[in-house]
């Protein structure tokens, strides 16, 4: 009843993953950027939530359209702010930009929540008993929120127009622009919407998840290891690696010392990387 | 003297002449201003370990507070376990965070790219403090303490002031910054800019691409154990926090970026700007939590956008335009075709990865 317990736990905390590494598999893939910010933009979104709280008293699925609405816009400044230092200076310059964004977005979070932990109080969308141990209706949520989205995306990639081209950018970015297709619009367009899914990932578990200013580095952790497990670009491959690693967390946490959380996903990505499984798990 | 010997010899001039006014001034200042030097020369020393790598190889390593640790607790273990003097502790020190960057550097670059090998190497910096946590002869969470020793006890590297501390990583500062000088110079430097700037292209022609990667892996990693030990006996403490907190772990990269991490002195100048900045600030804002960190991000986000090459970078990027356009001239005669300018440095000395990305990207 113990590993069921525990691996009912870890799809759902998988599926977090999933929707914070589906972002980050977007930016990589198709953006070619290392965004360094991702998992800060996700602990924007978790304190856009408290600040909904704090401020106007409204709960996080109310603040979710607003919040969407705030990040998308930040997102198409960031996008510019990655595309211009790329042109520019190549990909260090990006990686400077997204390593700057980190520790900015840190320190104002820190700077205006203190370092305090925080969660978000008095909301709950009850709960339902399965293995003995009750799934709180907030998890329940997310886990629905995580794969709409991948499904959302998924279609969105393969049948649109659109789509078409986010794969032409990633397969081959000179072929895709001598076809036609406006590359640096295409990348501006997947660094944009993966901040704008990192800050919803953000704002969608925030009712149960415990809210510090750098929770975003391990989040950027968190989603790094889904990529390299699903492979770089694969936004369903990341759904999948996210559930996996949820499990395996799960399972390292109930059944060995708690810092094995830590370390799994470390583990998991050296050997993928030294195996070296180019595109992932769905290879 | 001809004009020319000078002009080599310069950097090494300016070099003495600062440590020396450096050396001497440091008794005259405050001891808060001292306390803050310390800091300054730390992060320094510290972010000098990121620009060797950076700046010969072009490895973006975010690993470097490990090996900071690892010299912090290798001094303090064997002094308060076995009585062995911090000073002999350096060489060990050095010996472990060589034997550790090994492996280290083999797993970080064995997919090459500066994408990965920035995000493995952040993933075992994040990966260093649960195990240190679970590693009961090392503290676990809270760490080692060391035993406050009346007085100063030199065999101990414990001293009453902080004086004694500002000088020392002054001196290490110094000499890896000459250290860095000659490095560029040497066969060994130039290979590893042949292999920084086209790898392919270095190992047709028989250059070891890896092994001098690893090299300057190990190299770096056992200055950071350097700096990390001295910081430790500075804070009479060692645990994760000190050098691989939330906020400590950037930091080390930012000075050095901040700075310009292609330039002998740009972690030195970086260090002292950021750290003088965030401490006058901080103080502006009636000592208000969370003000350090931003400056210190605020900083490294304008120079990432307005300069990425750094402070120093930048400077001497202006300094040799300058130099090469000449005195201002008639019209007539600026047509002229002339000579090279005889001040212009050498250009694979000023080579830095950053602008070889922008050849790339340009070409």
């Amino acid at each position: 009843m113990f590993a069921e317990q525990l691996v009912l736990e870890g799809l759902l905390s998988g599926a977090v993953y999933g929707l914070v590494g589906g972002g980050f598999t977007l930016v990589l893939g198709v953006g070619r950027i290392a965004n360094f910010a991702h998992g800060a933009f996700v602990a924007a979104g978790l304190y856009w939530a408290v600040f909904a709280q704090d401020q106007f008293g409204v709960n996080p699925y109310l603040a979710l359209g607003p919040g969407l609405a705030f990040f998308a816009l930040i997102a198409l400044g960031t996008a510019e702010l990655f595309e211009r230092r790329g042109r520019q200076v190549g990909e260090i310059g990006e990686l400077l930009i997204g390593l700057a964004l980190l520790l900015v977005i840190n320190g104002l979070l820190e700077a205006l929540y203190t370092d305090s932990p925080r969660t978000i109080r008095d909301f709950t969308l009850g709960g339902v008993p399965v293995f003995g141990f009750t799934v709180y209706g907030t998890q329940i949520a997310a886990a629905a929120f995580t794969f709409a989205v991948a499904a959302g995306i998924y279609l969105l990639i393969r049948a649109s127009r659109w789509g078409r081209a986010l794969r032409a950018v990633a397969e081959d970015p000179l072929a895709a622009g001598l076809h036609g297709i406006r590359v640096p619009a295409t990348q501006r367009a997947a660094v944009a919407l993966s901040i704008v899914l990192a800050a919803a990932a953000g704002i969608v578990i925030s009712p149960f998840t415990t809210i510090y200013p750098q929770i975003g580095t391990t989040f950027l952790i968190t989603a790094f290891a889904v990529v390299i497990v699903g492979g770089i670009g694969n936004t369903f491959g990341a759904l999948l690696a996210g559930l996996g690693i949820g499990v395996i967390n799960s399972l390292a946490g109930g059944y060995l010392a708690s810092y094995w959380t830590t370390l799994a996903p470390l583990i998991l990505i050296l050997a993928f990387i030294l195996v070296r499984r180019e595109r992932g798990v769905t290879a | 003297m001809s004009a020319a010997q000078l002009g080599r010899r310069w950097p090494w001039i300016g070099l003495l002449c600062f440590f020396a006014a450096a050396w001497f001034a440091l008794g005259a200042v405050s001891a808060s201003e001292l306390s803050l030097l310390v800091l300054a020369f730390y992060y320094g020393l510290a972010g000098s370990s990121f620009s060797f790598l950076y700046g010969t190889v072009g490895i973006f390593s975010l690993a470097q507070p490990v090996f900071l640790a690892v010299g912090g607790y290798t001094g303090v273990y064997l002094y308060t376990q076995y009585g062995i003097s911090p000073w002999l502790s350096i060489l060990i020190s050095m010996a472990l965070a060589a034997l550790l960057a090994l492996p280290m550097g083999f797993l970080a670059l064995f997919r090459g790219g500066t994408i990965m090998t920035a995000l493995v190497t952040l993933i075992v910096a994040e990966a260093v403090p649960p195990i240190l946590a679970a590693i009961k002869p090392l503290g676990g969470s809270v760490g080692l303490y060391l035993n406050l020793q009346p007085g100063s006890n030199l065999a101990a590297m414990q001293f009453s002031g902080a004086l004694p501390f500002a000088r020392l990583f002054l001196l290490g500062n110094v000499a890896v910054i000459g250290f860095f000088m000659l490095f560029k110079r040497s066969r060994f430097g130039l290979w590893a800019a042949a292999s920084r700037d086209s790898p392919a292209a270095a190992g047709a022609c028989g250059v070891p691409v890896l092994r001098i990667r690893l090299a300057i892996f190990v190299g770096s990693s056992m200055i950071a154990a350097l700096a990390g030990l001295v910081y430790a006996q500075y804070n009479l403490l060692v645990n994760a926090d000190l050098f691989l907190g939330a906020t400590t772990l950037f930091q080390v990269v930012v000075v050095a970026l901040v700075g310009g991490a292609a330039r002998p002195w740009g972690a030195l100048v970086g260090a002292i700007l950021v750290t003088e900045l965030s401490y006058y600030l901080t103080q502006a804002a009636s000592g208000r939590p969370g003000i350090s960190p931003l400056t210190f991000a605020g900083v490294f986000l304008v120079i990432a956008i307005l300069a990425p090459r750094g402070l120093s970078g930048t400077w001497e990027r202006w300094a040799t335009a300058r130099i090469r356009r000449g005195p201002r001239r008639p019209a007539a005669a600026a047509t002229v075709p002339g000579p090279p300018s005889a001040g212009a440095p050498d250009r694979a000395a000023q080579a830095e990865p950053t602008a070889d990305v922008e050849r790339e990207h340009r070409r």
